[in-house]
């Protein structure tokens, strides 16, 4: 992974100072919160319900043990003891006080470790693929790229007041793992003909309440032109766009309102002016970012596999959590171990400091120090030899954190919703705990299959309802709580929205509503090995609104 | 300009300072040199030959209208209606680093103090300021900035190693 060096640590000392500076006046009232929230939230604090709450950045998900044991110790001294990984491959705190947030940051940097644009309308922490440099189907880490782009953003002296929040995520597989079509900048990193590195790039993607699918501007972008091009978007952005109504001001609406064909070409011609500027990278610098992310040396273990099936004959859990959470690495006798933060009728993402210690003693001892949060509110530890897994699930069971239910019904992504958030009108947390306990049992998971639900509390929806396979949106009608379910959504390299299926549910009747789906789905499939997404896609919505509202019901 | 703005530049505070933003009531009296904005100016520099132009950028005005003209203008002032309307910064940018200007290039309206490092960086050189804790650190010569960049601006920089996008400076430009 990405290691500071002197110049980095120089520069998140002086950001911390600076923003203690910024802290001291607001308290004294020097300076207005009007003034000190675009400041605050560029350093990741936001007013939520209750309190402030911190999102502190973790680039591209990638985390050491150290790391990870400063998470658990922030959370412990600053905090309830608990911390929340988000979709955007953050941790929150939601209880911080914000004197204290000035030495939180002081205490992160020690670690290498910043929450520099969490937030705020300015370049987001960069995303990337959680299985980056393990995947078997990887054509290149993407995460050099990322740090690149990390480095670039921090701190932009132009690009700090956009109209709007601005997202990039990077993939290096073809296997799109990073939803990068509902980003507003998707690189897709891939080799052309002649074996060079470059990326397609998508724009104007996002959710929210515009939902849109990004559009290829770029088939093939050479990896040198990575941040002449970039500055290219980001500058016809922030000069055009909307800033009269900031639900329409992300890239994604001046893609829609001046079409993909105009914004592509006013983005070439910005791209052409600036292509060999100082910003045009050096081979050897790309080079040696790539070096920092060079996987660890994975010696063969080839005596795993016979340990492994051992194991799984002994151990019958063990069995269908190894099935259900680990992936093949590119190494065959290793694997890719999904830490499950979705405990059957628990929050979606929350990790106590006691937990978060635990995955970092697994990681130091057995995992090569390596760890990773996925968007989908996961703790990955990308590289494990078969031959450890069973010491490595022992270790998580007995913290409850070996739930095997990876990419099954109840790893179910949710926001915070109006437990803590200020913007949500429905409270998202209990209805994903009453979800998952309707469907905790191991074998009617099993049964259904691969099934995304996402929920979120608000249109903002930060909880990725429109790409779930079921998307779940909090909506407020005369003063009580509605949920409006979409269907056949998706946020891989086949993205799609999906499609408001009819009138909402209560929250007591939600599960129920969700159940019914399920049941449709399972009467209907072809074969056991048809997901419900793929289900969806061959039926269409019909059967499923038959089943929810009868024969005649119309949709509302 | 209100009585309550000072002009500030990287050697401190100006007090000859002449320029007046021309409005609808405003006019630069005997001894004033007038900023007008973009459609005025490009309406009476057709018309004359003079030089010395003062020029007031809107944030929705495109920055290359004034590409044909830039040796009869000697100040450039970015409006900033609110402060989180980022398009000045561009507009600088642009302005130093597109069209080559180098006469004065000023930030005027919602000037904070923890923009100002950020504007020195692409490119203004003078800031019309009213904002009491701004004018006060101002005056202690008290900027927020970051010497460390990660990223080359419209400014000359010094590399700062390691790699290329990187440069290194003062608290302020």
């Amino acid at each position: 992974m990405y290691r500071y060096d002197e110049f980095d640590h120089a520069f998140v000392s002086a950001r911390v100072e600076q923003f203690r500076d910024q802290v001291t006046r607001r308290l004294s009232g020097e300076i207005a919160e009007d003034a000190f929230r675009p400041l605050r939230l560029m350093n990741g604090v936001y007013l939520q319900l209750h309190a402030y709450m911190l999102r502190v950045a973790i680039p591209y998900g990638t985390l050491n043990s150290k790391q990870m044991r400063m998470l658990a110790h922030i959370a412990r001294r600053y905090d309830r003891g608990y911390g929340h990984f988000t979709t955007r491959q953050n941790i929150q705190y939601n209880w911080p006080k914000l004197s204290d947030t000035p030495d939180i940051l002081a205490e992160l940097a020690s670690v290498e470790m910043h929450a520099i644009q969490t937030s705020g309308n300015c370049i987001r922490n960069v995303t990337a693929d959680h299985f980056a440099g393990a995947a078997a189907d990887e054509v290149a880490d993407p995460r050099p790229y990322a740090e690149i782009l990390r480095q670039w953003s921090s701190v932009h002296p132009e690009f700090s007041f956009l109209p709007r929040k601005f997202k990039i995520a990077v993939t290096g597989a073809p296997r799109d793992r990073a939803a990068i079509q509902v980003h507003d900048i998707g690189l897709h990193l891939k080799k052309n003909e002649a074996g060079e590195l470059g990326f397609a790039v998508y724009v104007g993607g996002g959710q929210g309440r515009t939902p849109l699918v990004a559009k290829l501007i770029r088939d093939f972008l050479p990896e040198e032109d990575l941040l002449t091009y970039v500055t290219a978007i980001v500058r016809v952005y922030n000069l055009h766009g909307r800033r009269d109504n900031k639900y329409k001001a992300r890239i994604k609406i001046l893609v829609h309102e001046t079409g993909v064909e105009e914004v592509t070409r006013q983005v070439e011609a910005e791209f052409q002016q600036i292509r060999e500027s100082e910003l045009k990278l050096p081979e050897g610098d790309i080079r040696a970012i790539e070096t920092y992310f060079a996987p660890p040396a994975l010696p063969d273990r080839a005596d795993g596999w016979e340990a492994l099936a051992r194991a799984k004959k002994a151990d019958g859990a063990f069995a269908s959590w190894a099935a259900q959470n680990v992936q093949p690495h590119r190494h065959p006798d290793y694997g890719m171990v999904t830490i499950s933060l979705k405990p059957i009728g628990g929050t979606p993402g929350d990790a106590s400091d006691v937990q978060m210690e635990v995955v970092a003693d697994v990681a130091e001892r057995l995992a090569f120090d390596e760890i990773r949060v996925s968007h989908e509110q996961n703790l990955i530890l990308p590289h494990v030899a078969l031959g450890d897994l069973y010491a490595v699930y022992q270790a998580l069971e007995t913290s409850g954190l070996a739930t095997a239910n990876a990419g099954l019904i109840t790893d179910i992504i949710a926001c915070p919703g109006l437990d803590y958030c200020a913007l949500a009108n429905a409270r998202s947390i209990p209805v994903a705990q009453e979800i998952s306990t309707r469907f905790g049992s191991p074998e009617r998971q099993a049964e259904i299959g691969e099934l995304k639900i996402k929920i979120s509390g608000c249109i903002n929806a930060c909880g990725h309802h429109h790409v779930g396979h079921i998307g779940l949106l909090g909506v407020e009608k005369k003063g009580a709580e509605l949920y409006q379910i979409t269907l056949g959504g998706s946020g891989d390299e086949n993205t799609s929205i999906g499609e408001i299926i009819g009138r909402g549910f209560e929250p007591e009747r939600v599960t129920d509503a969700i159940e019914t789906i399920v049941d449709t789905y399972l009467g209907l499939r072809l074969e056991p090995k048809e997901t419900f997404i793929d289900a969806y896609r061959r039926v269409g919505p019909k059967p499923f609104k038959e089943a929810l509202y009868g024969q005649t019901a119309e949709a509302a | 300009m209100d009585k309550m703005t000072k002009i500030w530049n990287q050697s401190g505070f100006l007090d000859n300072d002449t320029w007046v933003i021309e409005t609808e009531e405003v006019r630069a009296g005997e001894g004033e040199r007038a900023i007008v904005g973009l459609e005025t100016f490009l309406d009476t520099v057709e018309h004359s030959n003079e030089s010395g132009f003062g020029v007031l950028l809107r944030p929705a005005d495109d920055v290359a209208r004034l590409a044909p003209h830039l040796d009869r203008i000697a100040l450039v002032a970015i409006s900033f209606p609110a402060f989180s309307d980022g398009r000045g910064f561009s507009h600088a940018t642009l302005l130093r680093q597109r069209l080559g200007f180098t006469g004065e290039v000023r930030a005027v309206g919602d000037v904070l103090i923890d923009q100002v490092p950020l504007m020195l960086r692409t490119g203004f050189t003078s800031f019309a300021v009213s904002n009491p804790v701004a004018l006060a650190r101002l005056a202690e010569n008290r900027l927020p900035g970051i010497a460390e960049r990660y990223q080359p601006s419209a400014v000359p920089s010094t590399e700062a190693g390691g790699f290329s996008w990187r440069r290194i400076g003062g608290r302020g430009a």
